[in-house]
């Protein structure tokens, strides 16, 4: 069982407000991703679910129990560090083994549940070597098997897949995913990397500056992002975001229409530009288009075996069903 | 990249290097030396390098006569005790500093180190008369006490720089896995700090080894160490040349073997993490 | 970055260092100053009236005390002169490429680990004695009268002994900065022209610099306090020939029991090693990211 509430949670250091007042529900079995930019305060909300902080105002609940002041060894949570924090003089399966051992289970236990967690993360083979003689992934599975074996009422992943190279961290994302099909533990997951979040989350928190900008589920915040801030945030490449004329012909401050929903033409359509850079990924290409009249360059999403060069004219055709309207206070129009 | 240097060069440097060396080392060698002869051969003329009769007889006359081994034990008490007794009250307060540092750190650590600047002439007279008064004088614990004291900063300092080396996500993690502080302390930082204990320990055992002012001043005939052992040598009767060697070179070989395992570490302890 | 928990273990683990350490230093440094104002004899019983400066005036004005501040400051600079230039010699030359340099290392570095007892009395036996020294052996096979070392130059002989122990600790230092000396400095140095004593002038001795200063700084407070070199030799003489500070104060304590001016010496040397270790803690902050 691991149901987390945060109730009006503060966090500052010094004079520095790290968190604003945060509310914040995250049913059993959910896996949740805090997701922004570096320095808005989701790894310090992580640190004080864990209780490696203290809050400075607020209630942190963990199923029902008021957990603010249970220091982080009495939480009943488990956590992966970005530098995966191995034991480095402890073999994998002592590192493994550590958690059930400051518990007092006994040994036989400890021996099958360690067992079934390297059978599960494919570590059987290593359990007799140290850290140091592993690779990135294999840290990395350690130190979820070091999770796993406490049977935790949710885990805490501190940006676990950044330290990994670009093909283990797309596989390690599915492993992480599986995982939670397979536990249907509750898992709380940081990242500054919004394909990450899109991939894996039930529900993502869009955190900026100390304050929740959005809570909902990938599709939620693609398709209605409640701000200018979650709408530039989320989706990749990210949201055009035009104003002026454009703007004010739709009733809006500003208007947001993402790449994959312009269409691209070599002879019709609405707006006219010029083709700058395009990037031809195979199945797709994006162009940058430059518009008279516009300093900031249009990102179109185009099929891949389009044919259109630099410096040719392009005609662009914007989905007008999915452009996203912002008023001056950046929020949302209905 | 090393550069190919000349073998000419190379031999030309290994000749003065070796040669500066052996002029430097030369007063221990010949203590050592001069131990193995008879008293008469010690004071030859000339002097006698390699053909003497080797001889223990002084380490047995020494040994028979001032039982040396008594003023060896209070050396090995006083400077193990001190250290062990240094890093007792140091791994703690080190943690403390490296793992939850506060404002005041920085202040905490520079005051420990103005306390080994203090001169302990300074305060010779009032720890003399306390040590009296309290029936200290001449005993072992007397000194560990003084010696554990005087080392303490350099103990908390050397253990505070290992200590900051090791990342606190890994204490952390222990936290997380339901390690008390005491488990956190045991079973994962002191096992990651081995060896910059270990090269604390001897540094510190060193020091408090050759320590020659509190010991001299502090102690008589009972608890003497081997500093103030071999300081009654001043004034000696009779030949005693082959004998001085004899002890002096018990007295200091233990020290030179753990010093030269420790050489690396000693810079470090020695100026306080400023040269590394 | 931490819970309140963790710093209340925090200030409750660092507390049994602050507090010994805080009465090692209080205790004794007020009563050093609290006997300075004494009359104080421990060979004259009675009460120890306050006098106010009178320790101070005798012992300011006390013949001794001026060649005590003379030889300390021999002392220090004599052995500060040899060990810092002696020491960039040898770690320059240990730093060349050479046969056996661990060996040689282990051979320069030893003299450290000698007890000071041990190191001055071995010279004063074994070399400088007048009769059986090797000294004498060697002046005579060259036609030379031996020279009574510790009789005629007693602060000289001293400061050679103290050199001894302290040049291996100026070596190493000195040898750990140029070691971490980035020789694609001196190559890119080399490139641009500069010939060995350019490189030497430009980079390699302001690269050490601050190793030199720090050797300097700490080997000042140890000298400062240089003890049992001078007991087991000279005893401070012939006269006060070889007395300083440190052994002029330990006399008029404990050799004639003058608590009251021994005291007011106490205080003149803690203030004189302050002012030496202001600069030294100055230095070390700065390299302190705490």
């Amino acid at each position: 069982m691991g149901a987390i509430t945060l109730e009006k949670v503060t966090k500052s250091f010094g004079d520095v407000d790290v968190i604003h007042p945060l509310d914040l529900r995250i049913e059993d079995g959910e896996f949740v991703v805090f997701v922004g930019p570096s320095g808005c305060g989701k790894s310090t909300l992580l640190r004080l679910i864990a209780g490696l902080e203290d809050t400075s105002s607020g209630r942190i609940v963990i199923d029902g129990a008021d957990a603010t002041d249970v220091p982080p060894a009495k939480r009943g949570l488990a956590m992966v560090f970005q530098s995966y924090a191995l034991y480095p003089h402890m073999t994998v399966r002592k590192n493994i083994a550590f958690p059930m051992r400051m518990a007092g289970l006994d040994k036989a236990e400890q021996n099958r549940r360690i067992e079934a967690a390297a059978a599960a993360l494919n570590l059987t083979d290593y359990l007799d070597r140290r850290p140091g003689q592993l690779s990135g992934g294999q840290r990395q599975r350690v130190a979820i098997g070091r999770a796993i074996v406490r049977e935790p009422a949710a885990f805490l992943f501190d940006e676990p897949l950044s330290n990994l190279d670009a093909a283990l961290r797309v596989g390690m994302r599915l492993e992480i995913s599986e995982l939670h099909t397979r536990l249907k533990t509750t898992m709380v997951y940081v990242t500054h990397d919004q394909v990450e979040a899109m991939t894996m989350a039930d529900k993502i928190v869009v955190l900026s500056a100390g304050r929740i900008e959005q809570v909902g589920s990938p599709l939620d915040l693609y398709r209605e992002p409640r701000n200018l801030f979650v709408a530039g945030f989320i989706g990749s490449p990210k949201m055009n975001l035009l104003t002026g004329a454009a703007a004010a012909e739709r009733g809006a401050t500003t208007i947001g229409i993402r790449p994959e929903h312009i269409a691209a033409s070599p002879d019709t359509g609405p707006w006219r530009g010029i083709v700058g850079v395009s990037e031809h990924l195979g199945s797709d290409t994006f162009f940058h288009v430059r518009i008279e009249g516009r300093d900031e360059p249009i990102t179109v999403r185009a099929d891949g075996e389009v044919s259109l060069h630099h410096g040719d004219t392009i005609y662009l055709t914007p989905d007008e069903n999915r452009i996203h309207r912002f008023g001056p206070d950046g929020l949302r129009l209905a | 990249m090393a550069r190919a240097i000349s073998t000419h060069r190379k031999a030309l440097n290994t000749a003065i290097a070796w040669l500066i060396a052996a002029m430097i080392f030369f007063p221990i060698l010949w203590t050592v030396l001069t131990s193995f002869k008879t008293e008469a051969q010690a004071i030859a003329d000339p002097p006698l390098f390699f053909g003497f009769d080797w001889t223990l007889e002084n380490y047995t006359t020494v040994q028979d006569r001032s039982n040396y081994f008594r003023h060896f034990w209070n050396s090995v008490v006083i400077s193990v005790g001190s250290t062990l007794l240094g890093l007792a009250l140091a791994v703690p307060a080190a943690w403390s500093m490296a793992f939850v540092p506060s404002k005041h750190t920085k202040n905490i650590l520079m005051w420990m180190l103005s306390t080994k600047m203090l001169p302990p002439v300074g305060v010779l007279v009032p720890i003399y008369l306390i040590f009296r008064d309290w029936g200290l004088l001449d005993t072992q614990i007397g000194l560990v006490i003084v010696l554990t004291l005087i080392n303490l900063p350099i103990i908390v300092w050397m253990l505070y720089t290992y200590f900051k080396e090791i990342p606190g996500e890994i204490l952390e993690a222990a936290r997380m896995d339901g390690a008390s502080l005491k488990s956190e302390v045991l079973y994962v930082l002191l096992p990651m700090a081995v060896p910059g204990i270990a090269s604390t320990m001897l540094l510190n055992i060193i020091l408090a080894w050759n320590e020659a002012f509190w010991t001299l001043n502090l102690t008589a005939a009972k608890a003497a160490p081997l500093t103030a052992f071999i300081a009654s040598y001043s004034s000696p009767e009779g030949l005693f040349y082959a004998k001085l060697s004899a002890a002096s070179t018990m007295a200091i070989a233990p020290i030179l073997i753990m010093g030269w395992f420790s050489q690396k570490q000693l810079v470090r302890g020695l100026t306080f993490g400023a040269v590394k | 970055m931490a819970t309140k928990a963790s710093r209340t273990a925090a200030r409750a683990m660092m507390s049994p260092s602050v507090i010994l350490l805080l009465g090692w230093m209080l205790i004794p440094l007020a009563l050093t100053l609290y006997f300075s104002f004494l009359r104080y004899n421990l060979l004259m019983p009675g009460g120890n009236p306050f006098v106010g400066l009178e320790n101070y005036e005798y012992f300011f004005t006390d013949p001794a005390f001026q060649t005590a501040v003379v030889n300390t400051l021999l002392l220090v600079g004599g052995v500060l002169v040899v060990t810092v230039v002696g020491g960039i010699l040898l770690a320059l030359l240990l730093d060349q490429a050479m046969w056996g340099q661990g060996i040689v290392r282990i051979l320069v570095i030893a003299p450290f680990f000698v007890m000071p007892t041990v190191s001055a009395l071995v010279w004063k036996n074994m070399f400088m004695n007048p009769v059986n020294g090797l000294f004498a052996y060697l002046a005579q096979s060259v036609g030379l009268e031996p020279f009574d070392f510790l009789a005629h130059a007693p602060l000289a002989s001293i400061i050679g002994i103290v050199s001894w122990q302290w040049l291996p600790f100026a070596t190493l230092i000195l040898l750990t900065a140029l070691q971490s000396l980035d020789s694609e400095q001196l190559e890119a140095a080399e490139m641009d022209g500069a010939g060995p004593f350019a490189r030497f002038r430009f980079m390699v001795l302001p690269h050490m610099a601050r190793a030199i200063t720090v050797v300097i700084l700490i080997e000042t407070i140890f000298l400062l306090s240089i003890f049992a070199e001078i007991l087991v030799t000279t005893n401070g003489g012939p006269g006060n020939a070889s007395t300083n500070l440190t052994y002029l104060i330990y006399a008029q304590s404990l050799l004639q029991f003058d608590v009251g001016l021994g005291s007011a010496g106490g205080v003149f040397a803690i203030i004189l090693a302050n002012i030496v270790a202001i600069f030294l803690m100055r230095m070390i902050g700065r390299n302190l990211d705490a």
